[in-house]
């Protein structure tokens, strides 16, 4: 049984890790859903959610999670603005133009980082990040369960604002008929819009946890944005569940990857698996 | 029957790009009035309901409402002012219930205040609504779908109805029922336009009618008039 | 004499000028910084021609050129351990990166729109964690971690790689040209415009894709081996990084997508941008990134493309062929 005792801590890992990708997943699912594009600087912006934690940890001496009282509403103002000056525009160019935007997006937040915070890596660590717990035989780091249960949490909210508010159905109507939206009286830019700063308020919180979880630099944004597509394939539009397992397929393709072909691999065989599902079944498993 | 214009559409061209799709349209509806607005594939008519509703605009000539200029207003201005359009296709949002998607017609400000009132008579018109109110809308049959689409554009609460091609795919019995709830919404005060294949069934549920070829209006009138035309236009639209 | 080369418009003289003039520039005395920014920008000038061939004309948002850049240098690096001389190094660079994009191929273009654009993101990634795992089997390369140096670099001079790399530039200008005006051309216009069209009139939109694919990764390719070559030294976050992306697709960009000569203003203004912010390694891409936003927003016909349609323009070109 040496064998599945070994197991049972990267599998318990990877589930709990799960709740990380989820976290980092739902704003890009959010904004692919209604305006049917990827932002490609998603990975970039949670990064820059981190080190805007970083800073108040290092500066203001504030807790990462308690930091997010400001940095969730300056993301959402940056992302409001990103959507209504820039991307608004660029839509009305082409959908290709609104990638090289958002492309744009990337390397500009990736050099902002860069130029402020230096390539250096760094990592979110307040008192209880080195806090483990035991279950059974599995030692697991406090941080791990505060990622899952983040992401429970940040997901129950969404759904909830989806089905209740006014706003949250405008959204769901817009991202499944634009045209009929319209015709509701919905203002769809501005419903973009919003759409948009939650995503970037709900990257503001993927980047303290990432950064609770794992060192990060200024470039750490793609592979994590690679993985949140990811995500999103497997766990298809429109489906809160989906993309709950799809974060924790992924969460356990990295664990497992690493327990059988060692750390180095790990990224490498999230890579894979996204290539392998976008080969396959690029439209996804449980939604639409 | 005292009637003021509603809405007064005056000379218009519409481009979908370079494509001249209207040529120098012009159309008036009354107040309280039922209008058809009849024509083949491609005669423009949904081009002209688009162009109302505000997601193309004029080129040349001007749409007015109560009076006040519209051609330049975004869709869902449009809306709030009292215009409200049930799109060919019906297009209710599939993945949302019955009532969600009654509840998403009322989006506008001022449709909001009178969110309960409406939603009752859309039940009252449409009691299956109500009966399947927590199915989800691509459940529907065709007919229950029109309904609903209906029901969503009524909740928006409108002075004007525009419907595009209503009885697409639709049979006889059920189109009866939507053409009798079309008087009914009449009774309320609602004024419609809606847009046909059909020359006969247009002509018979409508006061007045303009016909369409190839983006251009080459009848108008009230039905009876027309109708005597209609011999002479049996050719025509082979009907 | 006026030997027409299609779709070159003024015929062969004048352009034939320009290449012996930009070809005899090192043997003028032109000094090394020179040299080597107008080295750059053959290189750049090839990679862009390419990507506008393929986001401009086949309609193939292709977000990996650093792969085949990388594919090929690496593949010249290898190249110099085990004996190959540069050229055929360079050659063996551009195949190999070929061999790449036919395999990856299968799985990529079955992808639409963004699944497509995302897909080709991955690759380079996918290749620098391949590459950073990767030490060499049999002892045959002696290094430590994953940077390898090109042997044998020393041996040739900057002028060489210049003449080289203005091979390179100027094949590339002349390769599209003769694409644009081929049955293959026609082919691309039509599929950039619509697929499905496109496959309706009986066009074999996937060979034609395929085509364009491969062409751009031979010369993509090429460009990156011979940039290794002269540099002497490879390593896998350079040699996949995103920055070979952002040269290709602003040079693109800013000249204009689509439209012939874009490539060439375009290639042109990224290397002066290099040029004056090489200091500022942050600041530069900081500055590219909103460039592109910029133009994206601004402009997005380019440059050229925007002078294309002022009035001055229009009257000079009527003049030209009238």
């Amino acid at each position: 049984m040496e064998v599945l005792t070994g197991l049972t801590t990267p599998i318990v890992f990877g589930i709990l890790l799960g709740g990380l990708y989820t976290l980092i997943a739902l704003g890009l699912s959010l904004v692919f859903g209604v305006m049917k594009v990827i932002n490609v600087a998603h990975g970039d912006l949670v990064i820059f959610g981190s080190y805007l934690a970083f800073a108040a940890m290092t500066m203001l001496g504030i807790d990462p999670i308690l930091s997010l009282v400001m940095g969730m509403p300056l993301l959402f103002v940056i992302g409001f603005g990103i959507q209504r000056f820039l991307l608004n525009r660029a839509f009305a160019v082409s959908l290709d133009a609104a990638l090289l935007v958002c492309f744009g997006l990337s390397i500009i937040f990736q050099n902002f980082c860069q130029i402020i915070w230096t390539p250096f890596s760094r990592s979110l660590k307040p008192p209880y990040a080195l806090e483990s717990f035991s279950v059974g035989v599995v030692n697991i780091p406090l941080v791990y369960l505060l990622d899952l249960v983040a992401a429970l949490v940040v997901m129950l909210l969404l759904r909830e604002f989806l089905r209740r508010t006014y706003l949250g159905k405008a959204i769901n109507a817009a991202s499944q008929d634009t045209k009929a939206a319209l015709l509701m009286g919905i203002n769809t830019g501005r419903v973009y819009a919003f759409a948009f700063a939650i995503a970037m308020a709900f990257a503001a919180i993927a980047g303290v946890f990432l950064g609770l979880t794992y060192p990060f630099t200024p470039t750490s944004g793609v592979a994590f944005l690679i993985i949140a597509f990811g995500v999103v394939i497997v766990g298809g539009l429109g489906s809160m569940l989906g993309t709950l397992i799809g974060g924790m397929v992924f969460g356990l393709a990295q664990t497992l990857g690493g327990y059988f072909l060692g750390a180095v691999a790990q990224m490498f065989v999230a890579y894979i698996l996204v290539f392998v599902i976008l080969a396959v079944r690029p439209q996804g498993i449980f939604g639409r | 029957m005292a009637q003021e214009t509603l809405l007064k559409v005056s000379n218009i061209d519409v481009f979908h790009g370079s494509f001249q799709a209207l040529w120098d349209v012009s159309l008036v509806v009354k107040r309280g009035e039922i209008v058809a607005l009849i024509g083949a594939n491609a005669s423009g008519k949904s081009t002209l309901l688009n162009t109302i509703s505000g997601l193309l605009h004029p080129a040349k000539g001007s749409i007015e409402f109560e009076g006040k200029n519209i051609s330049v207003l975004d869709p869902f201005q449009i809306v709030t002012i009292g215009i409200s359009q049930i799109p060919e296709g019906r297009r209710v949002f599939p993945t949302m219930t019955v009532l969600d998607n009654l509840i998403i017609g009322s989006y506008n400000r001022k449709a909001r205040a009178k969110k309960e009132q409406n939603l009752k008579m859309v039940y009252e018109l449409f009691p299956i609504l109500k009966e399947r109110k927590n199915q989800l809308a691509k459940t529907l049959s065709g007919g229950e779908q029109q309904m609903l689409a209906l029901g969503r554009g009524l909740m928006s609460d409108p002075k004007l109805l525009l419907l595009d091609e209503m009885s697409l795919g639709l049979a006889p019995i059920v189109l009866n029922d939507l053409y009798k709830a079309l008087k009914e919404i009449r009774e309320r005060g609602i004024t419609i336009l809606f847009v046909e294949q059909n020359v006969r069934r247009s002509l018979k549920e409508a006061d007045r009618a303009y016909i369409m070829e190839v983006g251009r209006v080459v009848l108008s009138g009230d039905v009876a008039e027309l109708r005597e035309e209609e011999e002479v236009k049996k050719a025509y639209f082979g009907v | 004499m006026r030997v027409t080369i299609p779709g070159l418009r003024g015929g062969l003289i004048p352009f034939a000028a320009v290449i012996v003039v930009l070809a005899v520039l090192p043997v003028l005395g032109m000094p090394k910084e020179w040299l080597l920014y107008l080295f750059l920008f053959f290189i750049y000038l090839a990679m862009a021609n390419m990507w506008n061939l393929l986001a401009g004309y086949s309609g193939l948002i292709c977000l990996c050129p650093a792969a085949f850049v990388g594919v090929a240098g690496y593949t010249v690096a290898i190249g110099t351990w085990v004996g190959l001389p540069f050229y055929l190094g360079i050659i063996a660079g551009a195949i190999a990166a070929v061999a790449f994009a036919l395999l990856i191929s299968f799985p990529v273009f079955r992808l639409r729109g963004i699944y497509f654009a995302i897909g080709t993101l991955v690759l380079p990634e996918v290749l620098k964690a391949w590459f950073l795992l990767w030490r060499p089997v049999g002892g045959v390369m002696v290094g430590r971690g994953a940077g390898y140096a090109v042997k044998g670099v020393q041996g040739v001079s900057l002028t060489e790689w210049y003449w080289v790399a203005l091979v390179i530039g100027i094949a590339s200008i002349f390769l599209m040209r003769i694409i644009l005006s081929s049955k293959l051309g026609l082919g691309l216009a039509a599929i950039r415009d619509n697929d499905d069209t496109a496959a309706s009139s009986g066009i074999d939109v996937f060979r034609l894709k395929l085509y364009s694919f491969v062409i751009g990764a031979f010369i993509m390719g090429m460009a990156g081996a011979i940039f290794y070559s002269y540099g002497g030294y490879i390593e896998p976050v350079g040699a996949f990084s995103i920055r070979w992306l952002l040269i290709a697709l602003l040079a693109t960009v800013i000249g204009g997508e689509g439209i012939k000569e874009g490539p060439i203003i375009g290639a042109a203004i990224v290397v002066i941008l290099h040029f004056l912010l090489a200091r500022y390694a942050g600041i530069s891409l900081l500055i590219q990134g909103a460039l592109l936003i910029i133009i994206m927003l601004l402009a997005p016909q380019g440059i050229v493309g925007y002078i294309q349609k002022t009035r001055a323009y229009r009257l000079l070109s009527k003049l030209a062929t009238g």
